[in-house]
């Protein structure tokens, strides 16, 4: 994909060593959150072939928010393949792609920039009714799962961040603000309260520790996460190339050799100079966290 | 304006951390961790109780791992969470296998598993997977499990809920979404439930206040172990506890809040 405006012109102004740089930089701030928030994905939905329909089951179209679900969004895309199945073929709903069932507790814009990055759009997704993959795959029977998923990543990333007190000092109903405002696609409502879960005293410079997790599609393992802190030891602020350094040096191309992996956050590559505590305010997904994929990079 | 107003609470707790003694926090540090899993282990292998360690491929990260068979106990329990499931289980044809069936499946399972089999054979024989791993973010283990009948089929969430031991029924039915969910392993990538971290700390600070205070020093795995292995069919033999050596300074640290982090907050 390629990179928005509004990205390169907020990383072409900004310069980590100069002070004003935040305040001068405050208004493009906001919008990275909207541009982030209301990210979509054109998706085709397909039944799985060997589904047994009553009659063809013609594909559906929808455009996917990025930083949702994909059993929080698809009721739709249900109904649609119901409508042609017997209530006796069907069993719990489980999306794939190219033969890798979609983990729907990861972030939809992950999703795609994990398995789909370079491809043509639509995003070609398979609809299962059947064999549910019982291993790669969490239950999702009800809306109060994935609102339970979401809960326990944001508790998980304010123990990182603020060793719990800003979730912990939340009342149930701030809580319930968070997710329904994920829910109902509700910009303002959501931040209202996430910007709690953003503040960090100034003297310290940033959050304690940064919740980012680093995915490998050529990798066993599903992810990478460790404690990294947006400050270096001696007061240097820790950028995306530190981290990276850090956990998966690969990930970086030396000068002399051609770059074989691509770093994406919400479809793009930011800049490896970016700091770390910028990405987390802006780029982390509305489940406080910031997922970071590696992909191989594209051969001509 | 508002930002400023709000900001204070934050900064003010924040600030406070290292000061306050209420705030003194009793988390385990990955390499202490480590260190209490080889000790728990070594334990276990002059029991030959089943606990293995299980490292990750280029990593120096791993797990404890450790099979068991237990029995759910949903028909037995009077106060079912799901009305739903009690349905289910009624119709469920795998409820009539007593522990004689069993007899002929234990390969590889270790006796104390079969101790539990006893108190509860009107149950469905479970055969259970547990996984100790380590969190970062909590800086405390975490226990990972699956479960499946023994003829192959996994456990719904419901099914493990209602086979949480009675003594901990209260607690689950209080909040049972942040107290025992499906989540994906963190180093395998599969499905398993996992009983929230998020509390750990919570529990484990008096415990570990109360040792130090009578001057006993305490393996945090095995501590940690005892309290949650039971809500789940896990239970830790006496001897762990009394005959695992504790690792050294583990329990120190943990009440002296400038000591728990190496560089400056």
């Amino acid at each position: 994909m390629t990179v928005p405006n509004w990205f390169t012109n907020a990383l072409e102004t900004r310069n980590p060593l100069c002070a004003t740089w935040r305040e001068k930089s405050m208004a493009d701030d906001k919008d990275v959150l909207r541009d982030v928030w209301f990210g979509r994905i054109p998706t085709s939905f397909t039944l799985y072939q060997d589904e047994i329909t009553e009659r063809e089951a013609e594909p559906f179209y929808l455009l996917l928010p990025r930083v949702s679900y994909l059993t929080l969004v698809t009721d739709k895309v249900k109904k649609h393949f119901l409508k042609v199945m017997k209530t006796e073929d069907v069993e719990e709903i489980w999306f794939e792609y190219e033969g890798t069932p979609l983990k729907w507790h990861y972030p939809i814009g992950l999703l795609f920039d994990l398995h789909a990055s370079n491809t043509s759009l639509p995003w070609s997704i398979t609809v299962h009714f059947k064999n549910f993959p019982e291993r790669d795959l969490l239950h999702c029977p009800s809306n109060y799962v994935i609102e339970a998923h979401f809960m326990s990543s944001i508790k998980e990333a304010d123990a990182l961040k603020h060793k719990s007190q800003v979730i912990n000092d939340m009342q149930k109903k701030d809580h319930k603000q968070l997710w329904m405002g994920l829910q109902n696609d509700k910009f303002d409502q959501f931040w209202a309260m996430n910007r709690k879960l953003m503040e960090y005293p100034t003297e310290e410079g940033g959050f304690r520790y940064i919740p980012f997790r680093i995915y490998l599609t050529m990798s066993d393992r599903p992810f990478i996460q460790k404690l990294f802190r947006p400050i270096s030891p001696d007061g240097h602020t820790h950028t995306l190339g530190d981290l990276l350094k850090e956990m998966y040096p690969m990930a970086i191309a030396n000068d002399d050799e051609p770059r074989r992996y691509q770093v994406v956050i919400h479809g793009i590559e930011p800049l490896l100079e970016t700091p770390l505590q910028w990405l987390s305010e802006h780029l982390s997904h509305p489940d406080n966290f910031l997922h970071i994929s590696v992909i191989p990079a594209p051969t001509d | 304006m508002e930002e400023e107003e709000e900001a204070v609470p934050v900064r003010t707790l924040l600030a406070n951390r290292h000061i306050s003694p209420e705030m003194s926090s009793c988390f385990l540090d990955e390499e202490k961790f480590r260190q209490c899993c080889q000790l728990f282990l070594e334990h276990s292998d002059s029991l030959s109780d089943g606990w293995r360690w299980e490292s990750v491929k280029d990593s120096h990260e791993g797990y404890l791992r450790k099979t068991a068979l237990g029995t759910s106990r949903r028909r037995s329990n009077p106060d079912q969470i799901s009305e739903r499931e009690q349905q289910q289980t009624s119709s469920d044809p795998h409820q009539e296998k007593t522990s004689l069936s069993l007899q002929n499946n234990n390969d590889g399972i270790d006796d104390g598993a079969l101790c539990c089999l006893r108190e509860g054979s009107s149950g469905v024989v479970i055969q259970y997977e547990y996984h100790i791993l380590y969190s970062n973010s909590y800086q405390t283990p975490v226990l990972y499990f699956r479960a499946s009948t023994l003829d192959g089929k996994s456990l719904s969430l419901e099914d493990v809920w209602d086979s949480v031991h009675s003594n901990y029924r209260q607690r689950l039915q209080n909040g049972p979404w942040d107290t025992i969910t499906q989540q994906e392993h963190p180093l395998l990538g599969q499905s398993f439930f996992v009983l929230h971290p998020c509390r750990t700390e919570e529990f484990m600070r008096p415990v570990m206040q109360a040792a130090l205070e009578a001057d006993r020093q305490v393996n945090y795995v095995v501590t940690w172990l005892s309290v949650v292995g039971p809500v789940v069919g896990l239970d830790v033999p006496l001897s762990y506890c009394t005959q695992v050596p504790a690792v050294p300074h583990c329990t120190f640290n943990s009440l002296h809040p400038a000591a728990v982090e190496t560089s400056p907050d």
